[in-house]
């Protein structure tokens, strides 16, 4: 035994434990870190690769449903046959574009930066993924991430061409949320319970809050951080929460947030960081 | 094949065999997620790669799937990358020096390690923050995922016996 802890290998072991955690402790408070942009810059092109070939993926049709699907596909390929290569590329970005025309006619102060789900990684808890939009997008650690239905999450981290998104469904999210027909407000989290129903929470309800099902929850726009009016979801439920001893009501957002492959980041909108800002001064 | 160049070949063949699991088990909807988890499959390679080689090796190899783990979901070096290097080194110098490197021994390996790391992973992400209904999600999300991560790690055990035994010197 005393031979294995004088052996160079446990030397070599401390030695590299010691960078690691160094690195480790380093790495943490970095908002744009180099290990990790030069992990997404060396996996970045195949990654795109195998999240384009199953950007179309579905799992669960039916041999009848496959071959109906198969017969249109034929046909369809036969009409788009004679036409260039580079159009394909061009129609898919329009039609990426498309999507998202809606929300910035509507938001002509949004900066909408549209985006791919890159990767979903196994340990990602929450249905989190990352997106192929990074800080050279001008994307930034916070940004509201939205669909055409509204915010499905946040931007936890973001590195040159990546960004990891947290959702609506994490206990990590912190949303200032209000119901437009009540004026109840409260806050948007997660639930470990819920998240795998697609469902989150509108938690710290006033006793006397007139919230009811079917109603519609959209962000308040407080401090800044997210704009005012994006719409979270629905309302499925009212609860109580013993434990908490407060009213909470069961939002459902109105995309399936394991499932998403587009998404749009909001760099820029009117009043970004503005009540911050004037926390900040009154400091 | 010289023991050099059939150690280049060999490491070569586990850098790549992590890059492409590390892209596929990240691939949105290519592997299903079976009780909403689906296994991290770097841990089952790292093990696999372990019981094979020396302790050197086998803790750069546990090092650089830590490494992919941690940047994968968090985007900074942490647990997985501290826990594997330690982990693969000690399975290393083990199976080269006190136990038989064998399925069995794998096996008992895989499930403590699997289950070990992704329950510790469990305390420092979910509960150490204190969020509500930790044993649920650790019963709905985690054990599938310390399951299938041990199932998997079979075919990859196999893998790496064929890699180790084809690109091994002869002498």
């Amino acid at each position: 035994m005393k031979e294995f802890f004088k052996s160079t290998g446990i030397k070599i072991l401390f030695s590299v434990l010691l960078v690691v955690i160094m690195l480790s402790l380093f790495t943490n408070h970095l908002q744009n870190n180099f290990l990790s942009n030069a992990v997404n810059a060396t996996t970045y092109g195949l990654s795109s690769v195998t999240a384009a070939a199953t950007a179309d993926n579905r799992s669960n049709m039916g041999y009848e449903e496959l071959l109906s699907k198969y017969n249109e596909l034929k046909d369809e390929n036969t009409e788009l046959r004679a036409k260039l290569v580079d159009y394909y590329d061009t129609k898919t970005e329009n039609a990426r574009l498309w999507k998202f025309y809606d929300l910035k006619k509507e938001n002509p102060e949004y900066t909408l930066v549209p985006s791919t789900v890159l990767r979903r990684d196994a340990n990602d808890d929450f249905y989190s993924f990352t997106i192929d939009k990074g800080t050279s997008s001008n994307v930034q650690k916070g940004d509201a991430v939205v669909t055409p239905q509204g915010i499905i999450g946040w931007i936890k981290n973001a590195d040159v061409n990546t960004s990891k998104v947290i959702t609506l469904l994490s206990t990590q999210t912190r949303i200032s949320a209000i119901n437009n027909k009540s004026s109840d407000t409260g806050i948007i989290t997660g639930s470990a319970k819920l998240s795998e129903k697609n469902q989150t929470t509108f938690s710290k309800l006033k006793s006397d809050n007139k919230v009811e099902k079917g109603d519609i929850i959209t962000t308040t726009g407080i401090s800044g951080i997210y704009p005012k009016g994006l719409v979270v979801g629905e309302v499925v439920d009212v609860c109580y929460d013993t434990y908490d001893t407060s009213y909470y009501a069961v939002v459902e957002p109105y995309d399936e947030i394991k499932t998403l492959k587009e998404v749009a980041v909001i760099t820029n909108f009117t009043g970004q960081g503005e009540i911050l800002k004037s926390g900040e001064a009154d400091e | 094949m010289s023991d050099t160049k059939s150690k280049v070949f060999r490491y070569l063949a586990y850098t790549i065999e992590i890059i492409i699991i590390f892209i596929l088990n990240n691939t949105p909807d290519l592997l299903p997620m079976i009780y909403y988890a689906k296994p991290c499959l770097l841990i089952c390679i790292s093990l696999s790669i372990a019981v094979f080689e020396r302790e050197i090796p086998s803790m750069v190899f546990g090092l650089l799937c830590g490494a992919l783990i941690d940047l994968g979901f968090s985007n900074s070096i942490g647990l997985f990358t501290i826990a594997l290097t330690i982990l693969c080194f000690i399975i290393g110098y083990c199976s080269n020096n006190l136990l038989t490197a064998n399925i069995i021994t794998f096996l008992v390996c895989s499930l403590l390690v699997t289950a070990g790391l992704l329950s510790l992973n469990f305390y420092f992400s979910y509960t150490a923050l204190g969020y509500a209904d930790g044993a649920f999600y650790y019963k709905t999300h985690y054990i599938s995922r310390i399951v299938q991560t041990f199932i998997f790690s079979i075919p990859f055990y196999f893998l790496n016996k064929f890699i180790y035994n084809t690109l091994s010197s002869d002498d």
